[in-house]
């Protein structure tokens, strides 16, 4: 009995909330909002806030073209593979109060399903076989390396800080349970430069201006994304917007963790409410008044700067500060 | 009976070497008879081991011509088979197996093929005869035929440009491993008057006056110099490049692993040092220099194989890392990566020279688009790529999981900042792993393809089998690796931290205990963070729920159109309106960004990469210098 409860809720987790579904929505109100938000600060009236939704809706009916030089099973694998590891990561990010699966090494888990589903995108891509494609991975994966190296740092400082005393945890479980009782770290002076850093982090995880250097929809035309058409690219397009509900709850989790109304209905609302204020301000804003950067500039930034700010933290942590 | 399967193994592996010459030179179906006979034969002794040695917990030990020891003091030679022992066996015997397989289908239109075996027998033979040896000097002897075997099969297709130059310079800084592995080994002689490992383990027994010191630091650096870790390294990448395929994958899967194999039963079981924190930090910094080394270098490549070779020594590097960190949890990791990194490099290496014979070169800004044409060599490329990257669910996120879990646990317990810096490198180096691997899969196997590969078809059997079947091994490894750790890794790691049994059953029952000698009782290592059942189960579910959504609810509206028609222009790929020319993205043009923002870097490994033989005799010299100096100024 107990075992038929687990799977079913085991079902209900991955496929409803907080895995494919709850993410797919508020991913894309999200997305919604950032285009309304980004409208509204450079003086238009922009689209509707559920025009993502109807993007991809839109996008689900249309034919999906393999190019003639592309590899089928890669290219039509790559999206969904996207797809499933970013609902994965939901499993693992507490909503407030709620958590569906909590292990010991959660934040790993989390850097790895990342990593796959950047894969995911860099396999597709270049298994189209486009020139357009090929100099969009090289870029995603400069990309990846750049914010890589002070996203492990900031986890590390996070784990470190939460483990206390006795030494470090990855678990969220934990993570979350060293916030309610000691402060929440963006409040905690050592561990700011880190916040500000994770910050920094975001828009270059989710692809957006200035760091969109991989698609530069101007001068490569999407890059990666270039040949991809109907429901594989809405499914590319869905996995952004979900992209961006995961890092700024990865954001909330790791520095406003303890923040809890006990109510999960509440708490639900509450995190979405988190997650567009961090998206209106770390990524819209920036988003409307920077240009893209190019790549070696891009990688100096993150692993000077953003590094920079990250080791502060990891080394006020590690003097027990 | 079964005492005597160690050394038949080993005999049995010299002997065909020598009749493959005399019988098989003309013939190739005696010569390939035989090679498989002696190879399965010997691969069947040391399986059958695994019952008395991993699971009953007995060691085995054979004294040649039945020279036991007199007087208590051990004059014979003696085979001592303990899991550690039998752990890398078993990894040499199927390694050999699966290129002799190989090779059989790879090297058909080479000449000389007799001389190929014998060399390839020999060194298989040394290899093994190295891990299950119990005497110091007879391991000595088995790494001299190893190194010149390696030489001579680098140098193999010497109608190559480089072949025998990457000969030559394997041959001089193998020597100098050589000899100074003999010289640490001549100088415990004259201390120890023995030189049987376990009666050595004994005597010296934590012994850390300035000859132990120095004989302990020579010997590490000899065996560094067989594994190839930085600034040792430099023979390496030529000799992996230049040697055939099958040789390479023997290279990179087991010949470097002996002189892991070697640290381990020296540092562990012999001087029982690496308990002391002075050794663990020097060899845990060499370990991530030559892991961060390795990759950068390998970043820059472009030449499969080339690329390949600096990726086992970044491999290496992980590997020396983590058994250097003391714990039985390092061990575990370390062990497992050690055997993983042979699967999964080994796989990498046979996809590589399934393009080679395919297409005749390995230059990545040559090839392109070669996936259409070889479908099962890009699938197992991809799986090779996604465990040496570490990507669940293979096998090489198993082992960099428990790696990182007990270089943190390091951290913690030392509370010494180096080794959280070392964990930050070993994740920054996987994702330049991945961005290396990335770059080979968009310059072969995606990308355009080139009108002159039109014709290219897929691999015969004997190449695809040992590719396909390592593929599945590598997904078997990271799936199952609970069965693997209580299988393998924890008989092999606590045999290495426990030497009593090791000692007392070579010499007799309490000559362990009369020296002083005891073990340190470890529990099995839990692997509880990674559950790789639960996950693809979650993974599945979602996958289906994904696929009924898009097949049932979208086909009617949008269905997946293909076509190889060229004259649609719908399937055309998209060139801004101009006309389609070839365009392929090669591996050069790749991560350029990258290496510009490095170009310092590049420039200082750029120099001391120069390819001249006394600037690489010069760097081998200075690192040994600086370990055995390190070893003198640190631990005493």
């Amino acid at each position: 009995m107990t075992i038929i409860f687990t799977i079913i809720k085991s079902i209900f987790y991955s496929l409803v909330f907080p895995g494919l579904l709850f993410t797919a929505a508020a991913g894309l109100l999200l997305a919604g909002i950032d285009r309304k938000v980004i409208a509204r600060m450079q003086k238009r009236i922009g689209p509707p806030i559920r025009q993502p939704l109807f993007d991809f809706l839109k996008l689900m009916g249309k034919e999906t073209i393999v190019p003639r030089r592309a590899n089928r099973l890669v290219f039509l694998g790559a999206p969904v593979v996207n797809l499933i590891s970013l609902a994965l990561i939901m499993l693992f990010i507490p909503v407030l109060g709620f958590t569906a699966f909590s292990g010991s090494a959660d934040l790993i888990v989390i850097l790895y399903l990342i990593t796959i589903s950047g894969v995911a995108l860099i396999v597709g891509g270049s298994s189209s076989g486009s020139p357009y494609a090929g100099i969009g991975i090289s870029r995603e994966m400069v990309t990846m390396m750049s914010y890589e190296l002070p996203f492990v740092m900031i986890l590390l400082a996070v784990a470190k800080k939460a483990g206390g005393a006795a030494g470090m945890t990855f678990s969220m479980d934990a993570i979350t349970a060293f916030q309610r009782a000691n402060g929440s770290f963006l409040f905690t002076w050592s561990m700011i430069p880190a916040a500000i850093a994770f910050l920094l982090v975001i828009p270059a995880e989710v692809g957006m201006q200035p760091f969109d250097v991989a698609e530069a929809e101007t001068e490569i035309c999407e890059g990666p994304l270039i040949e991809y058409s109907g429901a594989a690219l809405g499914l590319f397009k869905l996995g952004t917007a979900m992209k961006m509900l995961i890092m700024t709850g990865l954001f909330t989790a790791l520095f406003l963790g303890g923040v809890s109304t006990g109510m999960i209905g509440l708490d639900i609302i509450l995190f979405v409410i988190i997650c567009i204020v961090l998206t209106v301000l770390c990524m819209t804003t920036v988003h409307a008044v920077t240009a893209r950067l190019k790549i070696e500039h891009l990688f100096k930034f993150f692993w000077t700067f953003v590094a920079g700010l990250a080791l502060v933290s990891l080394v006020l942590v590690w003097c027990g500060l | 009976m079964i005492q005597h399967f160690p050394v038949l193994a080993v005999m049995l592996l010299f002997l065909a070497a020598f009749q493959v010459e005399i019988f098989g030179s003309k013939n190739a179906q005696v010569r390939n008879s035989i090679t498989f006979a002696a190879t399965t034969i010997s691969l069947l002794m040391i399986l059958a081991l695994i019952k008395p040695v991993m699971i009953d917990g007995q060691i085995i030990s054979y004294w040649m011509g039945n020279w036991s020891p007199v007087g208590g003091y051990a004059i014979g030679i003696g085979y001592e088979v303990d899991a550690l022992s039998l752990f890398f066996a078993l990894l040499v015997s199927a390694t050999f197996w699966l290129s002799a397989v190989y090779s059989f289908g790879y090297m058909e239109k080479d000449h000389h093929l007799g001389h190929y075996y014998t060399l390839f027998l020999m060194l298989s033979a040394s290899v093994l005869g190295l891990t299950l040896t119990g005497d110091i000097f007879n391991m000595f002897v088995m790494i001299e035929v190893m190194t010149f075997a390696s030489v001579a099969l680098t140098a193999f297709r010497n109608n190559n440009e480089g072949a025998l130059e990457a000969a030559f310079k394997y041959l001089v800084i193998g020597s100098m491993g050589s000899s100074f592995t003999l010289t640490g080994i001549a100088l415990l002689y004259g201390k120890c008057h023995t030189l049987n490992m376990a009666q050595l383990s004994s005597i010296l027994s934590g012994d850390l006056s300035g000859s132990t010191m120095m004989a302990l630091g020579l010997i590490i650096a000899g065996f560094g110099i067989k594994s190839y870790i930085v600034p040792f390294h430099t023979p390496a990448a030529d000799a992996y490049t230049a040697a055939p395929t099958s040789i390479s994958m023997v290279f990179s899967g087991m010949v470097n692993k002996a002189g892991v194999y070697g640290m381990i039963r020296v540092a562990y079981i012999i001087f029982r040092a690496m308990d002391k924190s002075a050794l663990q930090t020097i060899l845990v910094l060499f370990g991530a220099v030559t892991m961060f080394v390795g990759v950068t270098m390998a970043l820059t490549q472009h030449e499969f194989k080339r690329l390949l070779a600096f990726h086992s020594i970044s491999q290496i590097g992980y590997v020396i890392t983590a058994v250097s960190l003391g714990s039985a949890l390092g061990l575990t990791g370390g062990l497992f990566h050690a055997m993983n990194h042979t699967l999964f490099k080994g796989l990498l290496f046979l996809t590589a020279g399934a393009v080679l014979t395919k297409t005749g070169t390995t230059n990545l800004d040559k090839l392109g688009g070669l996936s259409k044409k070889m479908p099962v060599t890009t699938v197992c490329f991809l799986v090779g790529a996604g465990a040496i990257s570490g990507l669940p669910p293979f096998n090489g996120f198993a082992s960099k999981w428990i790696m990182y879990q007990a270089m943190y646990t390091k951290a913690v317990e030392s509370h010494n900042f180096l080794y959280a810096v070392v964990v930050i490198t070993a994740l920054v180096v996987s994702v330049m792993t991945l961005a290396s691997f990335i770059k080979v899969t968009q310059a072969v196997f995606f990308g355009q393809l080139r009108p002159e590969y039109e014709d290219v078809t897929e691999v015969s059997m004997s190449m695809k089998i040992p590719m396909v079947t390592m593929a599945v091994l590598c997904v078997f490894c990271g799936v199952f690796y609970n069965l693997i750790n209580r299988v393998f890794l924890y008989p092999a790691s606590s045999a290495a931290l426990n030497c009593v049994n090791y000692i007392d059953r070579m010499m007799g029952e309490g000559y362990a205990e009369n020296a002083g000698v005891a073990n340190i009782e470890t529990a099995p290592v839990e692997f509880s963070y990674w559950n790789p059942i639960v996950w693809l189960v979650l993974f599945g579910i979602i996958f289906c729920a994904v696929a009924i959504v898009i097949l049932k609810g979208f086909a009617d509206r949008g269905p997946i159109l293909e076509s190889n028609s060229s004259t649609d222009a719908k399937y055309d790929t998209f060139f801004s309106g101009e006309q389609e020319l070839f365009s392929q993205v090669g591996g050069s043009d790749l991560f350029w960004g990258f290496k510009k923002n490095w170009g310092g870097y590049y420039r200082i490994m750029g120099a001391l990469h120069s390819g001249i033989v006394t600037d690489y005799t010069t760097m081998a010299v200075i690192g040994t210098a600086i370990i055995v100096l390190a070893l003198f100024v640190f631990m005493r």
